[in-house]
């Protein structure tokens, strides 16, 4: 019978490549032989990996295998169908491609190790009897003559789960049952409290099925359906709306930093109070500081008082067009192991956790994000699901690792956030983020599809470069306003509502804000009217001109000191000496200079010219502080995609790391496969030299000490991968192998076992030498050596071994 | 996308673009749910409101209905959020009732018991309610009926009132239309009204409130109780009223501080009603003097609180609220609509005028730069005296003077707030001076002489802000007012209104000191004029050369 990685090395170098792609784990790093890829896709983590991302009809598959094997002598595909209710050649294609079955001489086999993931109870059924046992009794025609309550018995542990309780002795009737059962070997006692109903019997009853009803097909969601239109309108809104968010905040943070607080979050307070800043709720604040977050847009400057502040890529993406920066952060999103979601839940110590917190990172967000909108790109255009209906899509897809409710909702509220969505159902922005990132992490190296900005450009309305302008100072923009026009309001007008249309007010405050930005009035009108259908209310024109005639009516100016005098003719002089010209002296007043050197200077000064100044106190002074802008550097490196769009480190999915352009993922895997053929040839051939070397030695003796590298030692393997990898396949094909274990007191000592079960850290394994059963921890195992071709032994006596008979405990705590 | 006049925002604003074709189509049908914000010359703005959608529901109009109007006349997609918002409040309408119960008589039905549980749970609820019938049914005290009401729109379960209202007794009422008719707008106000049971009346100035008054009474046929601000109101109410309608004067009665006469048809202020002595409303008897079928709140918008009270108790009774704008500054509009019933008719300033039968105004805002030392002195003057400081400037005399010089023969009002500065103004512009301690025979003297046009100047203080007739005023200037008061705003140009005889434009003055809480507070005063369409010109006082040819 072949093994494992004997079938792995008969895959053709095609099969390989796509096993490494499919599994990506098991690619990086490089593994150097096929023997230490077969342990590498055998090892529990890698399993586990792999499980994970099956879909129902494939685990189903898998769990048929895993509990037919040790009932039938050989499984074939369709016994499968029969046990699982359907054909399902795809889902065992599948499971074959993944390598978690294998076939040899048409039977389908599990991967060493895979029984184990699936619990003690593959499909709800309990142990095998074993090939030992006389064959099963018959339980219909056994079950015609049962006393009352047998029946009901069996019916709830047929389905599984398959132990039960026994009942209290008092009660007679069930316990009667329980007896006649137990005695006609249709349950087995456990222990003294409880029974198990055995595989062979259960399958029995269940007719032969492993599973009730056949996973086949992914279960359709109904949700409710919205006319594109919609969906794009309200994408495009939202899109709009959350750029407009992001940028909003970085003002915000550009002139005044947000604190960080000792943990490395962003303060509630903080939090609420650009919440009320950006008109939005706590929630989504945090989204929108998350996501600025996300895109590399703010980043804790590191300052010995460390504040949020924005980078230097902001002043790039501001200055991108709408589509590119919502791009820029729809990606982010995407990609981003953070989980805005849970700000200001409580953690297991019950602290709030706070925006922009270190800890609230959750590594497998971008994969949920990612499922979340693939089970809505699989609807028909427009539909709109709940969460709960994408979870039960998820449950079929990815029933090993089903998502929190909590997260998909959260995650469908954030897509919807972002205009992801509209109106609940993916729109075409988001189909074409989806589509890049699926692009970028797949082996082609070109998009194929849109780019994310060029998708939300067609979604987006026509601007309006128009503008009606009222009476009482209101201006309505009856559509989306041109970057030209949402300037000019930015500029002097306050956004009293946005959506469809934009509505602002002008006051007397907001046109100031224009001219402290430089304009006249003149150029203010100008430019309103340009915009303006009709003219310019006059009630308007007279606000702007009447804000104009007051704007400067103060002046301030900055000065490092003054010199002040009675005397005007002084400090007339003063004004006239080239001597003190360094000085910088202005005239403010008859009376008072204004100075840009510092008061000692000006004494000094002064006092070299042979006159008496006298200082005085500060009161006065004017120090003038400008705004001062912040940027800091972006401590982490940032990969720039294709569109502009920057996509942090973390952003590669499925935890590969994201390849250069010049060397794709496909080219690597293709070159590796022959690689490690060409590897594991040269160990075949070492290993058969020195099998040979060894047959000529004498099989060492049980006891005897053994010095690391002794014969048999080259041969095998201490690679703890590759080992249990061995021990694991060694137990699945019933082979001995040679184990060298590390004893308490450090000494080696090897021994000729047939490993039974490889699980939970430990080997169990039956010393054949000495007959008895032995648990050896695996941290004490130093080298396992297969011993090859197994003596031949009679199958039976490897679970006949009692319990209790010589049972050595070596190794474990 | 279609080309519709109408863009729906998110935030449940309605933008109607006036100029479009298909505009007066759409603010017919959104009208019966939406609450009309603003009128300016471009873009009226209607907003969604939950009493808005449940007032629709009440008039018979349902979810679909309101989505439907939204779709066909919006210019880009709806926002779906507020589609549901919009099905899901108005499903909120009518899962409680409340009914008339053969046997325990007023009684709290639920078609929803869970709502009902919900509402009993609530402690805003308790002591309204009595003996729990059934699952769904509780009764209610009669006398907590408007409470009650109240509270359910405050818990979001409005209660359809299914109870009805007594009819009163009865009175023979007929308009005596042999000289005039009621106008369209007029008789579209009355029948909304009498249809609904219940409601507010919103009309400008000098739109002819009394005469939907006087309509609604003729249409319930019942003894009547009309409330209006003050003694001179009343008595022009019964003027009218005589005038109008089949009523003579012997069945009308005034109940006021001088006179206690009650009669099928009776006019009573605000003030005696609300006259306490020891903490006892001593005139409270007057709401149960007769079965009055129907009650008038004439100026709703300054019905004062205790009268909230009272009103609570008579929701058996019709009643009918007018007003010309229904701001008020105490923001208790919802109460008003909860406890005299929702708007039943409204209908923009400029509609009304664009009809002919408000007189155009234009409404001029005149700033005046004060000299130095005033400035200086305002300048440093405590907060509280700086509106006074400002307001009565000494330079807004010379000013009103060339104004009143400018529309010489016209009849015009100066209207102000303080005293003193109003008996300067008199002297200067040698004018009779009318303000709350002028007795009442005097007032009618002089409101007579200046209708006749005896006299064509007035100075007046606040008294003018209510209910008097002054029919040919056709200027009006403002010197100061009560700080910010959108409402006394629109009082004042409301007196200029009436149509005039030959189709004259009024004339609508405001002096405003520059650069102080005098002009802020002026901008504040014409918001809700500005929202309904009227754009205020503003002058500076150097540019107003008097102008003798106009």
């Amino acid at each position: 019978m072949a093994t494992f990685s004997e079938h792995l090395r008969s895959r053709s170098d095609a099969e390989l490549v796509a096993l490494l792609e499919r599994r990506p784990d098991l690619a990086s790093p490089a593994p150097s032989t096929l023997m230490s890829l077969a342990a590498r896709a055998t090892s529990r983590f890698s399993l586990e990996r792999a499980l994970a991302g099956v879909d129902a009809s494939v685990l189903q598959v898998l769990e048929a295998v895993v509990a037919l094997h040790e009932v039938r002598p050989a499984v074939t595909p369709d016994d499968v169908a029969s046990a699982v209710g359907a054909p399902v050649p795809d889902a065992v294609a599948h499971a074959e491609t993944f390598a978690l079955l294998w076939t040899d001489a048409g039977a389908l086999h599990p991967s060493p190790g895979l029984g184990e993931l699936l619990g003690p109870y593959p499909a709800g059924l309990g142990p095998a009897l074993g090939a030992g046992r006389p064959a099963p009794p018959d339980p219909a025609t056994l079950l015609a003559d049962a006393p009352p309550g047998a029946r009901e018995i069996l019916d709830a542990l047929t389905w599984g789960p398959p132990v039960g309780r026994l009942p209290a002795l008092t009660s007679t009737g069930p316990r009667a049952a329980v007896d006649w059962l137990v005695a006609r070997g249709l349950l087995v006692p456990t222990d003294a409290a409880t029974v198990i109903l055995p595989r062979e019997i259960a399958l029995a009853l269940r007719g032969g099925r492993t599973h009730r009803e056949p996973a086949v097909a992914e279960p359709r969601p109904t949700g409710s359906t919205h006319p594109p239109a919609l969906v794009e309108a309200e994408s495009a809104r939202a899109a709009q709306e959350i750029v407009r968010l992001v940028a909003a905040l970085v003002r915000e943070w550009e002139l005044a930093p947000a604190p960080v607080l000792r943990s490395g979050g962003l303060g509630v307070r903080e939090l609420r109070r650009l919440g009320t800043r950006l008109e939005v709720d706590d929630a989504g604040a945090a989204l929108v500081v998350e996501l600025a977050g996300a895109a590399g847009l703010i980043i804790d400057d590191g300052a010995e008082r460390p504040s949020f502040a924005p980078t230097l890529e902001v002043d790039d993406w501001l200055d991108a067009e709408l589509p590119d920066r919502w791009a820029t952060l729809a990606t982010a999103w995407l990609t981003t192991t953070r989980a805005p979601w849970l700000v200001g839940s409580r953690d297991d110590r019950g602290e709030l956790r706070a925006a922009l917190d270190p800890e609230l990172v959750r590594p497998w967000a971008p994969r949920l994000r990612r499922a979340v909108l693939e089970v809505l790109a699989g609807q028909q255009p427009g539909t709109a699901l709940d969460a709960d209906a994408v979870t039960a899509v998820l449950r079929w897809r990815t029933p090993r690792s089903v998502p929190p409710p909590a997260a998909v909702a959260a995650t469908l509220r954030e897509a919807g956030a972002l205009g992801l969505l509209g109106a609940g159902a993916l729109a075409e922005p988001g189909r074409a983020v989806l589509a890049a990132i699926a692009d970028d992490s797949a082996t082609t190296g070109s998009p194929t599809h849109r780019s994310p900005a060029d998708a939300l450009v067609a979604t987006l309305p026509a601007p309006v470069d128009e503008m009606l302008v009222q009476g009482d100072l209101t201006g309505i923009v009856p559509g989306r306003p041109t970057r030209q026009l949402a300037e000019l309001i930015e500029r002097t007008a306050r956004v009293e509502s946005r959506g469809a249309a934009v509505t602002v007010r002008f006051t007397a405050e907001s046109v100031r804000g224009a001219l402290d930005a430089g304009h006249t009035a003149d150029d203010l009108l100008a430019a309103l009217a340009a915009h303006a259908r009709g003219p310019l209310p006059q009630p308007l024109e007279y606000l702007v001109r009447d804000a104009a005639r007051r704007h400067g009516r103060l002046r301030v100016g900055g000065a490092l000191g003054y010199v002040r005098s009675e005397d005007p003719a002084l400090l007339a002089g003063l004004l006239e000496d080239p001597a003190l010209a360094h000085l910088g002296l202005t005239r403010l007043a008859p009376t008072v200079l204004a100075a840009q050197g510092t008061p000692t200077a000006l004494l000094s000064a002064l006092r070299d010219r042979g006159l008496a100044p006298a200082s005085e106190t500060p009161e006065g002074h004017v120090v003038h502080a400008g705004p001062t802008v912040r940027r800091v550097r972006a401590s982490t490196r940032r990969r720039r995609a294709a569109g502009g769009v920057v996509i942090p480190p973390h952003a590669a999915p499925s935890g590969t790391r994201a390849g250069t352009a010049a060397e794709t993922t496909a080219d690597r895997l293709a070159a590796l496969v022959p690689a490690m053929r060409r590897a594991e040839e040269t160990a075949q051939a070492e290993r058969a030299t020195r099998a040979r070397e060894l047959a000529a030695e004498p099989p060492p003796s049980g006891h005897a000490r053994r010095r690391p590298g002794a014969p048999g030692g080259d041969l095998g393997t201490a690679d703890p991968v590759t080992a249990l990898a061995t021990l694991r396949e060694a137990a699945d094909a019933g082979r001995e192998v040679w184990l060298e274990i590390v004893g308490p007191q450090g000494t080696p000592q090897g021994r000729r076992v047939r490993p039974v079960r490889v699980d939970a850290g430990r080997v169990r394994a039956i010393d054949t030498a000495r007959d008895a059963e032995l648990t050896v921890a695996v941290h004490r195992i130093a080298r396992v050596t297969p011993i090859d071709p197994a003596p031949a032994q009679p199958a039976g006596t490897r679970s006949d071994a009692p319990e209790a008979d010589a049972q050595n405990r070596e190794g474990t705590p | 996308m279609t080309d519709g006049p109408l863009i729906v925002q998110s935030d449940k604003t309605l933008l109607l673009e006036v100029d479009h074709d298909r505009a007066d189509a759409c603010r017919r049908e959104i009208a019966p749910f939406a609450e009309l914000e603003r009128a300016p010359e471009h873009v009226h703005t209607y907003r969604l409101t939950p009493l808005g959608l449940w007032n629709a529901r009440a008039a018979g109009h349902d979810a679909e209905q309101v989505v439907d109007v939204l779709l066909e006349y919006s210019r880009y997609p709806v926002p779906h959020a507020l589609l549901v918002d919009v099905a899901e409040t108005m499903s909120r309408y009518g899962r409680l009732q409340l009914v008339s119960h053969p046997v325990h008589g007023l009684v709290l039905h639920a078609l929803d018991r869970a709502v009902l549980e919900e509402v009993l749970r609530s402690k805003r609820t308790a002591g309204l309610v009595g003996q729990r019938l059934d699952g769904t049914d509780v009764v209610v005290h009669p006398s907590e009926r408007g409470h009650l009401k109240q509270v359910l729109l405050k818990l979001g379960w409005p209660a359809e009132d299914l109870a009805g209202y007594v009819d009163g007794e009865a009175h023979a009422i007929d308009l005596d239309t042999t000289d005039w008719h009621l106008r369209p707008y007029q008789e579209h106000a009355v029948e909304s009204f009498f249809h609904g049971g219940s409601g507010v009346v919103v009309l400008p100035c000098g739109a002819g409130k009394t005469l939907v008054g006087a309509g609604a009474m003729a249409r319930a046929q019942t003894t009547t109780l009309i409330l209006v601000t003050n003694t001179v109101s009343a008595r022009q109410w019964r003027d009218e009223l005589v005038r109008r309608t089949s009523l003579t004067e012997e069945e009308i009665g005034e109940y006021s501080g001088a006179r206690k006469e009650i009669r099928p048809v009776t006019i009573a202020t605000y003030q005696v009603l609300t006259t306490r002595r020891k903490g006892v409303y001593t005139h409270l008897e007057l709401l149960d003097a007769r079965d009055w079928g129907l009650i008038v709140y004439d100026e709703v918008h300054l019905l004062p609180a205790p009268i909230f009270r009272m009103t609570a108790d008579m929701q058996a009774r019709r009643r009918l609220g007018l007003t010309a704008t229904l701001v008020r500054e105490d923001g208790r509009e919802d109460e008003v609509f909860s406890l005299i019933g929702p708007k039943r008719f409204d209908a923009p300033w400029k509609d009304i005028e664009a009809q002919g039968y408000i007189a155009p105004a234009d409404c001029v805002e005149v700033r005046l730069t004060l000299p130095d030392r005033e400035r200086m002195l305002y300048a440093t003057a405590e907060p509280e005296d700086k509106y006074r400081l400002a307001a009565s400037a000494s330079g807004k005399n010379r000013i009103v003077e060339q104004l009143v010089a400018k529309h010489d023969g016209e009849p015009t009002l100066v209207i102000g707030q303080y005293l003193d500065q109003l008996e300067e103004l008199g002297e200067h512009l040698d004018a009779p001076v009318l303000t709350g301690s002028t007795s009442v025979p005097e007032r009618q003297r002089l409101y007579d002489a200046f209708r006749n046009g005896e006299i064509t100047k007035l100075v007046v203080s606040k008294v003018a802000n209510f209910s008097i007739d002054l029919p040919e005023a056709s200027v009006a200037i403002q010197v100061s007012g009560s700080f910010g008061s959108r409402q006394e705003e629109a009082q004042r140009l409301g007196r200029l209104l009436r149509p005039k005889g030959d189709g004259r434009t009024a004339h609508f003055y405001t002096v405003v000191a520059r650069d102080t809480v005098d002009q802020e507070f002026a901008a504040h005063r014409q918001r809700f004029l500005a929202e309904q369409g009227y754009a205020y010109t503003i002058v500076d006082a150097e540019d107003l050369v008097p102008d003798t040819t106009d």
